[in-house]
């Protein structure tokens, strides 16, 4: 009797990814204790977390959810911070190819950053549509469960910790060290600087509408920093 | 409505906000694609968007625009942390150290 391709592929795909995995750890912790510290109650924390189940967005929605601002922006601002999904999403789409809608959507939903770097080639390359199922969903599964169980751990540990340690700056430092990365390239840094000026600049709108205005001037940035690069480089 | 019915509807559609674009083409297969300047200009949606959020929260006190605060030195060393290492906790340490070694040696 042969092992299950299934089981192979998950198998192959929990260990490729093991080592990467590490990293979740503390980001999930800040995540539980940013929740907290925005004032939710650890049940909706947790809820928060098992229903969006994305670091930036949760931590990228907290300030806002925190100063009141309209529902509207909040989600607008979601979405602007999921956009590269789309991309991910695009990019992987052919490694589900011999996978039912309902398992699609699932394994959309479980969609993330590193899985997506680590599984992304051999997801395109291999045949077999049970093996490459095993090979997305074991290290998916597994990174949802150390980002609920380390939010988990980062919400308890957030009650005892006294208000004036500032836990709050954590979320403020977790998505400075995510645009890290991203800024090493010259005009993703220029998007970067110009939105972050402009929200700056326009932080009296009301309905903090400039954060908004701010996120389409720096992709309009980015783009035209992009452009002139090309052709500095005569490319 | 009230206050936590609210914030339970916010989840839900950050959770669709983002559940949505994760799941686009996956669903969609290889039917459908997405035009490359869309594709291009996407790239910066998220680098443009933490910046606009962090900034504000860094660079402005009070309603004021003041660089020079604890916050920002606690960014700083954040930063330069994840720069010089690989270990995903030391930006923490280092931006939550000097963020409340200042404020005490400020007595704030």
């Amino acid at each position: 009797m042969s092992v299950s391709p299934f089981r192979t592929g998950a198998r192959e795909g929990f260990y490729a990814f093991l080592p990467f995995s590490v990293g979740l750890i503390p980001w999930a912790m800040v995540t539980g204790m940013a929740m907290i510290s925005t004032g939710f109650t650890p049940t909706q924390a947790m809820g928060m977390n098992l229903i969006v189940f994305a670091g930036t967005a949760q931590l990228g929605t907290l300030p806002l959810i925190g100063a009141g601002a309209p529902l509207w922006l909040i989600v607008v601002t979601a979405l602007a911070l999921n956009l590269r999904f789309i991309i991910f999403s695009a990019a992987i789409a052919q490694g589900f190819r011999g996978v039912g809608a309902p398992l699609r959507w699932y394994c959309g939903h479980l969609l993330t950053d590193g899985v997506f770097a680590c599984c992304l080639e051999k997801m395109l390359k291999v045949e077999d549509p049970r093996w490459r199922l095993g090979y997305y969903l074991a290290p998916s599964l597994w990174s949802w469960a150390l980002w609920q169980a380390f939010a988990l751990i980062g919400v308890f540990a957030a009650g005892s910790i006294p208000k004036h340690w500032s836990l709050e700056f954590m979320a403020s430092i977790a998505l400075l060290v995510l645009l890290v990365p991203l800024a090493k390239q010259r005009p993703m840094l220029v998007a970067a600087l110009t939105s972050g000026a402009t929200a700056v600049l326009l932080r009296g709108m009301p309905l903090r509408l400039g954060l908004i205005v701010a996120i389409v001037v720096g992709i309009v940035a980015g783009f035209a920093a992009e452009h002139w690069q090309g052709k500095g480089e005569g490319a | 409505m009230s206050g936590d019915a609210l914030l339970w509807l916010s989840f839900v559609l950050i959770g669709l906000a983002t559940t949505l674009p994760r799941a686009s083409f996956i669903v969609l297969g290889g039917r459908v694609r997405l035009p490359s300047v869309v594709q291009r200009a996407l790239r910066y949606a998220p680098a443009a968007a933490l910046a606009a959020i962090v900034a504000p929260d860094v660079l402005v006190v009070g309603g004021d625009f003041m660089p020079l605060n604890p916050r920002l030195a606690g960014v700083i060393a954040a930063v330069a942390a994840a720069l010089l290492w690989r270990n995903p906790w030391l930006p923490f340490i280092a931006g939550m150290v000097v963020l409340l070694g200042l404020k005490r040696l400020l007595g704030a």
